[in-house]
């Protein structure tokens, strides 16, 4: 065994079972901080690969920005603690990443699937293929050195990533502008007229929900008819 | 002469000469190879560490008319080593409601990251821990976890004013991100290059370039830099993740003995680091006339970090929406446009026949181009200044507009109720 194989390996079990931790752990605290833990490790693959760049990409985007929201997000809500760590879409996500999960397989794998889409790719010039080295079968090639340079090029070129590249600026400036709106200054006339608009509209369904149930209704009229007691 | 020049190069080479020799070549030999270099490494950082917290002690107590430390060994020179024995003999505690792992791995996070910053920092030509072709943008990748370990520290306490300290730390550590890594990008498209090494030569003119530092080409890059770098350590004047007058002593209240040591160790240096980077990036890094060029280095930082102890000597703190506002509405507009201006000026005055060829332009002398990017980058910053000095006053007027008639209501009702 190599001393690549073995990195792999503990990186593997570090990234799989922190991954699994994630899903089934109570503390949602705790379930950021094992997927952390799993972002960490596919850092590691990627310096296994030889791509430091995208090791220190995946690493300032993914540990160092999304991972941060994610705590934060976490410490707003209510319950951080007993969270049950199941919900009634299980079978379907079970049901969908199985169906992923053997995608990847027949992608990835060094067996000979011939796949249409596959083999032959190229990324920034220089050929990319994901199964199938020529001599070394089931071993990813290494990143050329001049991958980052290729890299750079591939994002600008409109005829490949430029495209994509813009679209995805775009989405992100529709949702930083989404985010400024929805925390702009108001002015105390607007947030009163916006709660009377959410209090009417309130109003409106339980009015709806009585004339479906008139039971409840009743209920509630006994429950305010005791509260008017009282 | 070049004996001295080269001696950490030599000893290093020598030591590794006399492992192959006892070992082999292989395996073995480059693992032993590796760990002496991590501690050899280590050892420099927390080396600094130590002479930086007596220094620091001290010029901050001149500069508030102060002693400073005085009594363990001649001038106090030894008081790290009391510091430290006094850490190692305190009580260990850990709050009856921490979160156990969350809160014993929080320091330790924060010191091994502050230290890894160090591995890709050239000390001196051919010394260097590794020569990594992104090691710009690993130093900022890097930098990026301690954000992760401060939130563990301020969560896993469970105390509201270390919860507090951790709020605020991801508000300032996040947001000045964004101005630092935007001041890098001018340094890495001038060089061609994200290695430290290439990005030194490039300022000493070993390898072409122009032979001058950064910071006479790109003041307002270099300005900016040293201040998002501040607020990123988290020192003061923007020491709000640990404001004692505030919230205690923020994220690390709870910490006590040599976990707090870790901390501070992490903290000084990250501070460290961000000199390190200064002087690596705008400063030239070990390039220097007559003296050793880890001497130079070490001089280079050293002056970096003065600047730090003198602006945390005298300035207040300031408030957090001073802080954020200073941020997002200065210091990142400001650097875009920087960013775009050099962007435009590299393109249109190009210095290297070559190039001239390829991309066309207007071919002129490197010293012209120096003159050039520096008197544009001089100019914006000049006028940025200027604009903001007036903003800020509009506003301090108006502030003092709208207490000026809150006080005058108050009298009246005062008045009325008489």
């Amino acid at each position: 065994m190599t001393v690549a194989q073995i990195v792999f390996i503990l990186l593997s079990v570090v990234g799989l079972g922190a991954a699994l931790l994630v899903v089934t752990t109570r503390n949602l605290f705790h379930a950021a901080l094992y997927l952390i833990a799993s972002f960490f490790a596919v850092s590691g693959f990627y310096i296994l690969l030889e791509a430091g760049f995208f090791a220190a990409a995946q690493f300032l985007v993914y540990i160092g920005a999304i991972s941060i929201l994610f705590i934060f997000a976490t410490m707003l809500t209510r319950t951080v603690r007993g969270m049950v760590p199941r919900n009634s879409q299980w079978q379907a996500a079970l049901f969908v990443s199985v169906i992923l999960f053997v995608a990847m397989l027949l992608i990835f794998s060094p067996a000979n699937f011939s796949l249409p889409f596959g083999q032959g790719r190229t990324f920034g010039g220089a050929e990319w293929q994901f199964a199938e080295v020529p001599n070394k079968p089931g071993v990813l090639r290494d990143v050329p050195a001049s991958s980052i340079n290729d890299f750079g090029r591939a994002l600008v070129d409109l005829n490949q990533y430029g495209i994509a590249l813009l679209l995805s600026g775009l989405l992100l400036l529709i949702g930083m502008v989404g985010a400024i709106w929805v925390a702009r200054e108001r002015k105390p006339r607007e947030i009163l007229a916006e709660r009377a608009r959410m209090a009417a509209e309130e109003a409106e369904e339980r009015a709806k929900a009585a004339a479906k149930a008139p039971e409840v209704s009743v209920a509630h009229a006994a429950v305010a008819h005791d509260a008017h007691h009282h | 002469m070049d004996i001295i020049n080269n001696l950490v190069k030599d000893i290093g080479d020598g030591i590794a000469a006399a492992i192959i020799g006892l070992l082999g070549q292989g395996l073995a030999a480059d693992i032993v190879i590796m760990a002496i270099a991590a501690i050899a490494v280590f050892a420099v950082a927390s080396g600094g560490f130590a002479a930086l917290t007596y220094a620091e002690r001290k010029i901050v107590a001149r500069i508030q008319d102060r002693v400073g430390p005085n009594q363990a060994g001649p001038f106090g020179v030894l008081q790290p080593i009391a510091d430290a024995v006094k850490l190692f003999t305190k009580e260990d505690t850990t709050p009856a409601s921490a979160d156990f792992w969350v809160y014993q791995l929080a320091p330790i996070i924060v010191a091994v990251f502050a230290t890894l910053t160090f591995t890709v920092v050239p000390f001196a030509p051919g010394v260097v821990g590794t020569n990594l072709n992104i090691g710009a943008f690993y130093i900022i990748a890097i930098g990026s976890a301690s954000t992760i370990a401060i939130l563990m520290a301020g969560w896993g306490s469970n105390n509201k004013y270390s919860l507090l300290g951790a709020f605020r730390t991801v508000a300032q550590l996040v947001g000045y991100e964004v101005p630092m890594l935007l001041n890098i990008i001018p340094v890495i498209m001038l060089t061609g290059s994200m290695s430290l090494v290439d990005i030194i030569e490039r300022q000493t003119g070993v390898n072409g370039g122009w032979g001058v530092p950064f910071i006479v080409i790109m003041p307002l890059s270099a300005l900016a830099f040293l201040i998002s770098g501040i607020a990123e350590t988290g020192r003061s004047p923007f020491d709000l993740l640990e404001a004692e007058s505030e919230i205690v002593a923020g994220f690390h209240v709870e910490y006590s003995g040599m976990k707090f040591g870790l901390i501070m160790m992490g903290e000084y240096m990250n501070a460290l680091g961000v000199a390190v980077m200064f002087s690596v990036l705008f400063l030239g890094g070990y390039g220097g006339p007559i003296l050793p060029p880890y001497l130079w280095l070490v001089l280079k930082t050293f002056g970096v970090f003065l600047v730090l102890m003198w602006l945390r000597g005298t300035l207040p703190r300031v408030r957090i929406d001073q802080l954020l506002n200073m941020n997002w509405k200065f210091f990142v507009p400001l650097s875009v446009i920087n960013l775009i201006m050099i962007m435009i000026l590299g393109k249109v005055f190009v210095s290297d026949p070559a190039l001239f060829k390829a991309n066309g332009g207007i071919l002129i002398q490197p010293f012209a181009q120096v003159i050039i990017f520096g008197a544009s980058s001089l100019a914006l910053l000049i006028l940025a200044l200027a604009v903001v000095t007036r903003r800020v006053r509009k506003d301090r007027l108006a502030e003092a507009e709208v207490l000026q008639q809150r006080r005058e209501a108050n009298q009246q009702i005062a008045a009325a109720m008489h």
